[in-house]
């Protein structure tokens, strides 16, 4: 037996789905290390284009507009379905959680055939020069970021649909939140480098 | 909010209370158990042990290199084996041994450092540790298969290109890279959510010991570097070399600059990053052995900062006779200087502590001292090379290997051997004895002054690096064969070392809790410390809570001893917010690095083995985090 000033901390809560849990932080951090690749990756982007006198060089068909716009619309629709999941997953509310993991899968996997008609009409392969390895090397890197996520939230969808909803399981469903939204962010410039970049400066 | 201030004084059962946690905390017997444990002093240690055995590795190709060019026209080495052992050395010392030493080091000491039991992500953790040990046991399997890298630590383009280097060895260099960078992320993002989350009750920021906020700047910096030097050796270098992308391919739009550009985008951080926990280290043995708190805090941690932040801004200082732009290379030169400024702060600092406090002399305070001496030296090397013109007429010299060895010995390895002495009471029990201690110290800073100083005067004589023997009319020998001598003096420093880590180890005093008097919350427990560090979690009540009259000491009750619970307080004042069950052991980790490891090293043969670490790792994580009913139900 010792003597001491003490605090008690028996009337708090065990376990959090907020943003004070540590995994939201570990999460947060996870999305800080893929964004310094992108941002990597984008700085080389421009480092070659300012070696090349003509861009895209010649024998590459500057990638159309048309798909990799409308890939966007679902993309940037699915954040609503992990809005909706992370704030039901809060309320430990299980449909809420349904729903919002499951729009946010079918939206993915609605941008992702898109990303996929988008990408496939490039005439190009990262063979083709540098510009080709860093066009794919951005787009695969997303892209299979992109699916990771899809898979995860899968595995998310799975385990509350057998009633598996513990502080543990909410707390992934309020994360995978996180994750998603840096996907989305990070297309966002991505796109607008690829896509418009070459269209304003130095078109053909 | 402010609980610390109206706690009652109670009676604590602290013995039924030490019988659940050591149930709860326990690491079983066995070899499955072995591979599955997730605690922080289990591992922290494993990382410390692996990477000392990785120093010697290092040490001992070292000492190769200097057997070689101790004489003229020497033939004990031919070129390519000088070309694998230099390169092995460098990659080793960096990849192998530093940046992982300064992690096990965190991963065991910021948890006590703080007051919790473990690191935040436990599991994580260990999966770390995997990758590493997965990633060196590749690097040396190709040592000894005739497959060792021979181009060089940062294995630049075009020599390292599929036209100059045919054969494996860049490609098991460029993987090598891969697993000790994700062992590295793991630690980074486990330290910072560690220190943010976990820290004990009333560890407000500008209560966090100066060691804790350097690794908590040190885990950013891996944060933003590490991922460079993943692009700059897979993305650019392995793919252009195994699936014919054209990052550096010139005659394709690409530029081996630009691989220079990233890499030491990561590069100049990375000594940083090896640096600053080592400047963590001279303030924890600062305080302590001079007994007073540290001068100056907000502007050495502020200093320590500066550090992290500019050393992004430096990169190009190491490509300065490549063909850049002036303008360019002046503002390089600029940022440069500028690190003088707080690393100048923050020597003034611990000289200040040391001056007003009540110094012992004992071994970590001569290594302390011994670093200000060298590092000092380093650095005046430093800014003598930020400067374009001087750079560009010892580039390549062994003037560069002489400053580079000085900050990096000097600023990383004194500071860490002064951690081993400060720190081995609380790791074992013993102390580390004194007086072979300073017989040790003496011979590792003697034998690295004769090694190392002669290496500026024969760079000045225009030695380049890198060569594996030069002509008798050179007249180079007889420095070289002095830097061979004090080579082995640092061998002999380095078998003082072990010696008396061994027998310290059995015959060495009792520590106790707190041999040195120190003030921080590592102090405050057992030494060795138990698997649940605390019987109680501490508050802490000011910066240094054990030098607070023990009456004011105040400790955590409330949480349940039978399992793995911690308190999560809040970000910057440290307010308790929830209980967390931290996870126990698992094989899973161990799994899942195993299942992406025999991925990653297929990758070196084919782009398609990629697929198969991340179907490794898929399975890996299912079974990591398989749902148990129990915890599940809502």
């Amino acid at each position: 037996m010792i003597a001491q000033r003490t605090l008690d901390v028996s009337e708090l809560p065990v376990g959090s789905v907020s943003n004070h849990a540590p995994l939201w932080w570990g999460q947060l951090l996870l999305a800080l290390i893929e964004a310094s690749m992108f941002f990597i990756l984008l700085a080389m982007y421009f480092y070659i284009r300012l070696s090349m006198d003509i861009w895209p060089p010649p024998g590459v068909q500057l990638p159309k507009l048309g798909p990799a716009t409308l890939a966007l619309i679902p993309l940037v629709l699915s954040a609503i379905g992990s809005y909706i999941a992370s704030e039901a997953a809060k309320k430990n509310d299980r449909s809420g959680m349904l729903l919002g993991l499951g729009l946010n899968i079918v939206l993915a996997l609605l941008f992702l055939a898109a990303r996929w008609f988008a990408w496939n009409e490039w005439n190009f392969n990262w063979r083709a020069t540098a510009y080709g390895s860093i066009m794919w090397a951005l787009m695969y890197l997303h892209t299979i970021d992109a699916v990771a996520d899809v898979i995860l939230t899968l595995c998310l969808f799975i385990l509350i649909v057998f009633g598996y909803r513990g502080v543990k399981q909410r707390l992934g469903v309020h994360v995978d939140s996180i994750l998603w939204y840096f996907i989305v962010l990070i297309w966002l410039p991505a796109y607008v480098v690829l896509y418009w970049g070459p269209r304003f400066v130095g078109a053909p | 909010m402010t609980p610390l201030v109206a706690t009652p004084v109670r009676e604590i059962d602290d013995v039924r209370g030490r019988h659940d946690l050591e149930n709860a905390w326990r690491n079983p017997a066995g070899l499955l158990s072995w591979l599955s444990v997730a605690t922080h002093q289990a591992i922290g240690m494993r990382y410390i042990v692996t990477a000392f055995i990785f120093l010697l590795a290092g040490g001992v190709e070292a000492l190769l290199m200097r057997i070689q060019l101790a004489k003229a026209d020497n033939t004990f080495l031919g070129p390519d084996k000088y070309n694998e052992i230099f390169t092995t050395h460098g990659t080793t010392m960096m990849f192998l041994f530093a940046v992982p030493m300064m992690e096990g080091m965190a991963i065991y000491l910021v948890p006590l450092l703080i007051g919790t039991r473990n690191v935040a992500f436990p599991r994580l953790n260990a999966f770390g540790y995997w990758m590493y040990l997965f990633g060196a046991l590749f690097l040396y399997f190709g040592v000894f298969t005739n497959t060792a890298p021979d181009m060089g630590w940062f294995a630049y383009p075009p020599l390292s290109g599929p036209q100059f280097s045919p054969g494996k060895r860049v490609d098991f260099w460029a993987q090598m890279i891969t697993f000790t960078e994700i062992s590295a992320l793991c630690v980074a993002t486990e330290i910072i959510a560690t220190i943010v989350k976990l820290r004990a009750p009333g560890m407000s920021l500008n209560r966090i010991p100066i060691y804790a906020w350097s690794m908590l700047i040190q885990s950013f910096m891996i944060l933003f570097a590490m991922p460079a030097v993943m692009v700059s050796s897979t993305v650019m270098l392995l793919n252009d070399r195994t699936i014919g992308t054209h990052f550096v391919n010139p005659w394709a739009g690409g530029d081996p600059l630009l691989y220079q550009h990233v890499f030491w985008f990561f590069g100049h951080p990375e000594v940083y990053l090896i640096f600053i926990p080592a400047l963590g280290f001279v303030s924890a043995i600062v305080e302590t052995h001079s007994r007073r708190a540290m001068f100056g805090y907000p502007a050495l941690v502020l200093s320590q900062l500066a550090n992290a932040f500019v050393a992004f801004g430096l990169w190009v200082h190491h490509m300065f006779a490549t063909d850049l732009p002036q303008m360019g290379e002046s503002y390089f030169t600029a940022s440069s200087m500028m690190i003088a400024i707080a690393s100048g702060t923050q020597i003034f600092c611990w000289i200040a502590t040391l001056w007003s406090g009540r110094v012992k002399m004992r071994t970590p305070v001569y290594f302390v001292l011994g670093f200000i001496f060298i590092f000092v030296l380093g650095g005046l090397t430093g800014v003598m090379l930020a400067s374009v013109p001087l750079d560009l007429q010892v580039h390549d010299t062994f003037f560069v290997v002489a400053h580079f060895h000085y900050v990096l010995i000097g600023g990383a390895l004194f500071p860490l051997f002064g951690a081993f002495y400060h720190w081995y009471p609380k790791m074992t029990g013993r102390v580390m004895d004194d007086f072979i201690g300073k017989i040790n110290f003496w011979l590792l800073f003697i034998g690295f002054n004769v090694t190392f100083f002669p290496m500026h005067i024969l760079g000045l004589h225009g030695m380049t690096r890198r060569i594996y023997t030069y002509p008798q009319e050179m007249g180079w020998e007889p420095m070289n064969a002095l830097a061979t001598v004090g080579a082995f003096i640092i061998l002999l420093g380095g078998i003082v070392f072990i010696l008396n880590v061994i027998s310290s180890r059995r015959h060495g005093a009792e520590a106790g809790a707190n041999p040195w008097d120190g003030g921080t919350l590592e102090w405050a427990t057992d030494s060795p410390p138990r698997n649940y560090n605390f019987v109680n979690l501490p508050a802490a009540t000011s910066r240094y809570p054990l030098w607070n009259d023990p009456k004011e000491r105040v400790v955590v009750t409330g949480l349940r001893d039978d399992r793995r619970e911690v308190l999560v307080t809040t970000l910057m004042d440290a307010e308790p917010h929830h209980r967390l069950v931290l996870p126990s052991s698992s094989i899973w980790p161990f799994l899942t690095a195993l299942l992406s490891a025999i991925g990653l090293w297929g990758s070196v043969f084919h782009f398609s083995w990629y697929y198969v670490a991340m179907l490794g790792a898929f399975i890996g994580l299912v079974g990591w985090f398989w749902p148990r009913r129990r915890e599940a139900e809502a």
